[in-house]
């Protein structure tokens, strides 16, 4: 994976906030939170679909992080490895949350035709991160990653582990459902 | 928009309008800082604790020591101190070993590791199996194989997890309790 998924060159670094941090510095870790809990925190809410599981995701992906900070081998890219740690424990709540049948309730397709409002000519952010709750988990993964995120299918392949072909047909797929669901017209 | 996304013919213009309203930061509040501080400074309290309680039981064992010389028992005499090290009775080693022709590198990365490709790398051994000892706790863990980088690998010895609903290729083990 690039560097796109770290923040552009600000200081302190990321690396030397992680020196700090393995010399046992607690605030240069917060200072780290803070720093990607603003640029992470995008990504768990639209995967998870609320608030509170995205903060609960990014608490996990932090703690992790910080108790495995010897193992971040390339400090300069502390971004993209705790990225890969936060992916993966989106996933796991992701999967956790699809057995609960109760709460996939708000992303039902019918909701959002419910709220649609036919003279609107633009949708609005909230109707498409309704839409996307209603996307099957790894294909709103797919699409978050490769247009919200902006990653090469390579960076995906590299972050995810599935295959290239199963990743595009993932993309195309929740594409295709969104679509449907927001109403192409809508989105010109 | 990245400038490789421009050129892919496969592109979506709709998804692309839609995706631009969702780039926008969520402002998720500073409870999530606040928590795992709370977390790891509760931990590392533990950890204090646990210290205070290590040093306490050699002062201790140095006392019992002590008065057992003083009173002529001569048991300990000669002898370094008693007290064992600390180790983790629970801890298991476990050997993950995968046949392939790498061209360089195979990584292990699991729930054990944060799937970090850089921690667990295996080494080689005859007939390009490859293989690497892992120190695991009782519990169930899921995990991958890298090879060379890009390529990943389940563990064909071993049951496919239930979780891997995303099309990587994951594995599990369950650590048994001794």
């Amino acid at each position: 994976m690039t560097a796109r998924v770290s923040l552009p060159e600000v200081s302190p670094s990321d690396a030397e906030l992680v020196q700090r941090v393995r010399q046992g510095n607690l605030d240069a870790y917060g200072l780290l939170m803070v720093r990607y809990r603003l640029r992470f925190g995008r990504y768990a809410f639209h995967l998870l679909g609320n608030e509170s599981d995205a903060e609960d995701a990014l608490q996990d992906a932090f703690f992790l992080a910080y108790r495995s900070i010897d193992q971040c081998r390339e400090p300069a890219r502390f971004g993209a490895w705790l990225f890969r740690i936060l992916v993966n424990r989106c996933r796991t709540m992701a999967v956790q949350r699809g057995r609960d049948a109760a709460r996939r309730v708000p992303f039902e397709a019918a909701d959002i035709v419910g709220v649609a409002h036919p003279a609107e000519s633009v949708v609005t952010r909230e109707e498409i991160h309704r839409a996307l709750g209603a996307l099957v988990p790894e294909q709103r993964e797919a699409f978050l990653l490769k247009y919200v995120e902006e990653m090469t299918y390579e960076e995906m392949v590299e972050l995810t582990g599935a295959k290239e072909s199963a990743l595009k047909m993932r993309v195309k797929r929740a594409c295709e459902r969104l679509r449907r669901l927001l109403g192409e017209h809508r989105a010109s | 928009m990245r400038a490789e996304h421009r050129k892919d013919p496969e592109h979506d213009p709709v998804a692309e309008r839609f995706a631009a309203r969702l780039r926008d930061p969520v402002p998720l509040t500073d409870r999530v800082e606040r928590a795992v501080l709370r977390r790891l400074e509760a931990e590392a309290a533990e950890r204090r604790d646990d210290r205070s309680r290590w040093r306490k039981f050699v002062a201790a064992m140095a006392l019992a020591a002590g008065i057992a010389i003083v009173f002529g028992l001569g048991v300990l005499v000669g002898r370094r101190s008693a007290v064992p090290a600390p180790t983790d009775a629970e801890v298991r080693s476990v050997e993950f070993v995968l046949r392939t022709a790498a061209d360089s590198a195979v990584a292990l990365v699991g729930d054990f590791n944060d799937w970090d490709p850089s921690a667990t790398p295996l080494r080689p051994a005859a007939d390009s199996l490859w293989s690497v000892v892992v120190p695991l706790r009782p519990g169930r863990y899921r995990y991958t194989f890298i090879v060379d980088g890009t390529r990943w690998y389940r563990d064909p010895s071993a049951p496919r997890a239930l979780e891997d609903d995303f099309g990587t290729p994951t594995s599990v083990i369950t650590v048994a309790h001794r």
